[in-house]
């Protein structure tokens, strides 16, 4: 039985194989129809010293060769780097030497070996911030400030917590639900928005998508083997930990390509915003009384990797990471609701009740209020 | 037994087909290259150098070639009249290296962008015969004076057919001729344009004579020029500068050909040129260093360079000159050494 197994189970995967030498090899002429186009991506322009830099993608179906370079429509000498051939899905940087006036629009253009030009508009030229270490200190101190410490302040709320009835503990995790609803959905809508941005070849709303199911079943595999008293507490702020990896993400790429100022109102509103967050890991742990220890580690996991994002959007921004890190938020936090909802209802609670189904409300309605000061 | 051998044989060449192809490209990263900037700044890179402006390259059709190149055709005489008989093979099947890195599929009058410089006398005989070796339907129209069934438009020449144009050379001048058959814009912007020059009785005085077709290809099919150039090849002259001799006379045949822009001009500078329009007249109408040019209108410059040296010559709609329609005469006194 066992060899005759064994060959059925070859067997397709062998004519597959044969199929695929057929399709890919030489002689399969009827197969070649349709003209495939080259297609590049200009992913980032970084303005540095009398220098304006190209960070240029394959993104088409066909090897390119880069041609030459031009700003403002204008051919300007430059240099590519490591060459000016490109696999797909292989990048090279195209340095062009140029006078570049700061806060002025350009549109920096590359021709391709077919005479085909590529283009992207920069609206306003900014100085690349040069990595250094007391940038990368400025950008931890930033990532604390709208992770780390917000997080931990809302998790002061938890003596309240567990002092509450089983009512108003079940309206408490009901606001968390609604609050990392928001959080899923705002996730989403910003990775997709990202996602919009990414060549074709990306297949960015599917980029998104992939991401968040694979976060939630990772999530969720790894939650229902997890035990003691931090086990509720970890899968939820892993998952508001991927969510403020993203808003790291974004502040850090924001300042590291010179098009944000990092002020006082935008600390302020997300530390508003990010103070519900401990509140909802607070109410998810209430019942299992964790050590100190354990709380700091959670809030570490939720709010720590808001300083990973500005140092990777800061230093090393590429949008289709930052699809797949915000996808996986979504999905995450998604399963954290899901859990959340099941707590609720194996105490007995349900959405029926008015301090659920209001507390639901609340945290929607709050992080949206709050969202609005970032 | 056989067999295993066999199969590990086959694992080890793949193996080292592997270890070769990763191993090939990095040789060539070691290299550094440098290149100077408009500001004059050198700049070093481990990379590719891409710049069409500073960097000697050649392409396929040599415009150096081309500029002092005339077809006088095959002569023989009829009935006491000089005949010159020419042959134009037209094709829209190339493709063409038009500026370094950027392969392009022009179509040609004898395989060149432009075609060939015809050069007659006022009052010969041309016999053109043309052939049309491409997959679309082509003519040729010549500007200048001659029967109506010469004229290029209603006698379209299909793909493999031919047709003869046949018309006294006349008058005296600068004339363009191009293709005729609809789309127009497409058929004439591809490439299918080239000059006839027609000298009056007695030939005009000596000089260093050469030919300037200013033109432009849109590379993109947006409707606008990606490249302008004299002759085609964008900046070439510039790295590959004109030699011209101080204190004689140069002779410029000029022609627009430039599509989707309403004009191009032709600026020199450190020096004016006397500028007779379509080279119709004795007398040059202006002495300037500027002349501004719609589709096809051309004419004849004539200089002389006091001072040796270096200058520059471009459109003065600079987009065009910093998209490549800029180059350099190289001004050497007689005997000097070369680069004086």
């Amino acid at each position: 039985m066992e060899p005759r197994r064994a060959a059925a189970a070859a067997a397709p995967a062998v004519l597959l194989c044969l199929l695929l030498a057929y399709v890919l090899g030489p002689g399969a002429g009827p197969l070649g129809m349709g003209v495939p186009l080259p297609e590049i991506t200009v992913e980032r322009v970084d303005f540095e010293g009398s220098e304006i830099r190209a960070t240029v993608r394959n993104t088409g179906p066909i090897p390119v060769e880069i041609a030459h370079a031009d700003v403002n429509d204008r051919i300007q000498p430059a240099a590519v780097e490591p060459d000016r051939h490109l696999e797909r899905f292989e990048a090279a940087t195209v340095r062009i030497p140029f006078e570049w006036n700061e806060a002025e629009p350009y549109v920096v253009g590359i021709t391709v070996g077919d005479g085909t030009r590529f283009e992207v508009a920069v609206a306003a030229a900014a100085p690349a911030t040069p990595p250094s270490w007391g940038l990368a200190g400025s950008f931890a101190a930033i990532g604390a400030l709208v992770g780390v410490v917000p997080v931990a302040i809302g998790m002061l709320w938890l003596p309240l917590v567990r002092s509450a009835g089983a009512g108003w503990r079940h309206a408490m995790l009901a606001f968390t639900a609604g609050l990392l609803l928001f959080l899923a959905i705002d996730s989403g809508a910003e990775a997709l928005d990202i996602a919009g941005s990414l060549a074709g070849a990306f297949d960015g709303p599917m980029l998104v998508a992939t991401s968040a199911v694979l976060a939630f079943l990772a999530l969720h595999y790894s939650a229902s083997r997890l035990a003691g008293a931090a086990a509720a507490g970890i899968s939820i702020s892993v998952g508001i930990g991927l969510h403020n990896f993203g808003e790291g993400l974004a502040i850090g790429a924001a300042i590291g390509i010179g098009s944000l100022a990092f002020g006082s109102s935008l600390a302020a509103g997300f530390a508003l915003h990010n103070v519900t967050e401990g509140l909802a890991i607070a109410a998810a742990v209430a019942r299992r009384r964790p050590a100190i220890p354990a709380l700091a580690a959670l809030v570490l996991i939720a709010g720590g990797p808001a300083i990973l994002g500005t140092w990777t959007g800061g230093f090393a921004y590429w949008p289709a990471a930052s699809a797949v890190f915000l996808g996986a938020g979504a999905g995450a936090i998604l399963q954290v609701v899901i859990s959340v909802a099941g707590w609720i209802r194996s105490e007995g609670g349900s959405l029926g009740r008015p301090g659920v189904a209001g507390g639901a409300a609340a945290g929607m309605l709050v992080m949206y209020v709050t969202s609005l000061l970032v | 037994m056989a067999s295993r051998r066999l199969l590990m044989a086959a694992a080890m060449l793949a193996s080292a087909a592997a270890a070769a192809l990763l191993s090939a490209p990095s040789d060539a990263q070691t290299e550094r290259r440098t290149f100077v900037t408009h500001s004059g700044a050198v700049i070093e890179t481990h990379g590719d150098v891409l710049d069409p402006m500073y960097t000697p390259s050649t392409v396929e059709f040599d415009p150096d070639e081309f500029l002092r190149n005339f077809e006088y055709g095959r002569v023989s005489e009829e009935d006491g009249r000089t005949v010159r008989d020419y042959t134009i093979v037209a094709r829209d099947d190339l493709v063409q290296e038009v500026s370094p890195g950027v392969f392009f599929n022009v179509w040609t009058f004898n395989g060149t962008v432009p075609g060939p410089t015809l050069r007659a006398t006022e009052g010969d005989l041309l016999r053109i015969l043309f052939i049309n070796n491409g997959s679309k339907t082509h003519t040729i129209h010549f500007h200048g004076v001659h029967p109506a069934e010469m004229d290029g438009v209603f006698e379209p020449v299909g793909p493999g057919g031919r047709f003869t144009y046949e018309f006294e050379a006349g008058p005296a001048g600068v004339h363009p001729y191009h293709c005729h058959v609809m789309p127009l814009e497409e058929h004439i912007v591809r490439g299918l344009y080239g000059m006839l020059i027609v000298d009056p009785p007695g030939g005009r005085a000596p000089a260093d004579e050469m030919v300037m077709v200013l033109n432009g290809l849109d590379t993109d099919f947006d409707g606008e020029n990606n490249l302008y150039a004299a002759n085609t090849v964008p900046f070439y002259y510039q790295h590959h500068p004109i030699r011209i001799e101080a204190g004689k006379t140069v002779r410029v045949y000029v022609a627009n050909m430039v599509e989707f822009d309403p004009v191009n001009n032709f600026h020199l500078h450190g020096n004016l040129y006397r500028y007779y329009p379509t080279g119709t007249d004795a007398v040059p109408a202006f002495y300037t260093d500027m002349v501004t040019m719609s589709q096809t209108e051309r004419g004849i410059m004539e200089f002389e360079y006091e001072h040796p040296g270096r200058y520059l010559f471009h459109a003065h709609k600079v987009e065009f000159s910093e998209k490549g329609w800029s180059g350099i005469f190289l001004v050497e006194r007689q005997g000097a050494p070369d680069g004086a």
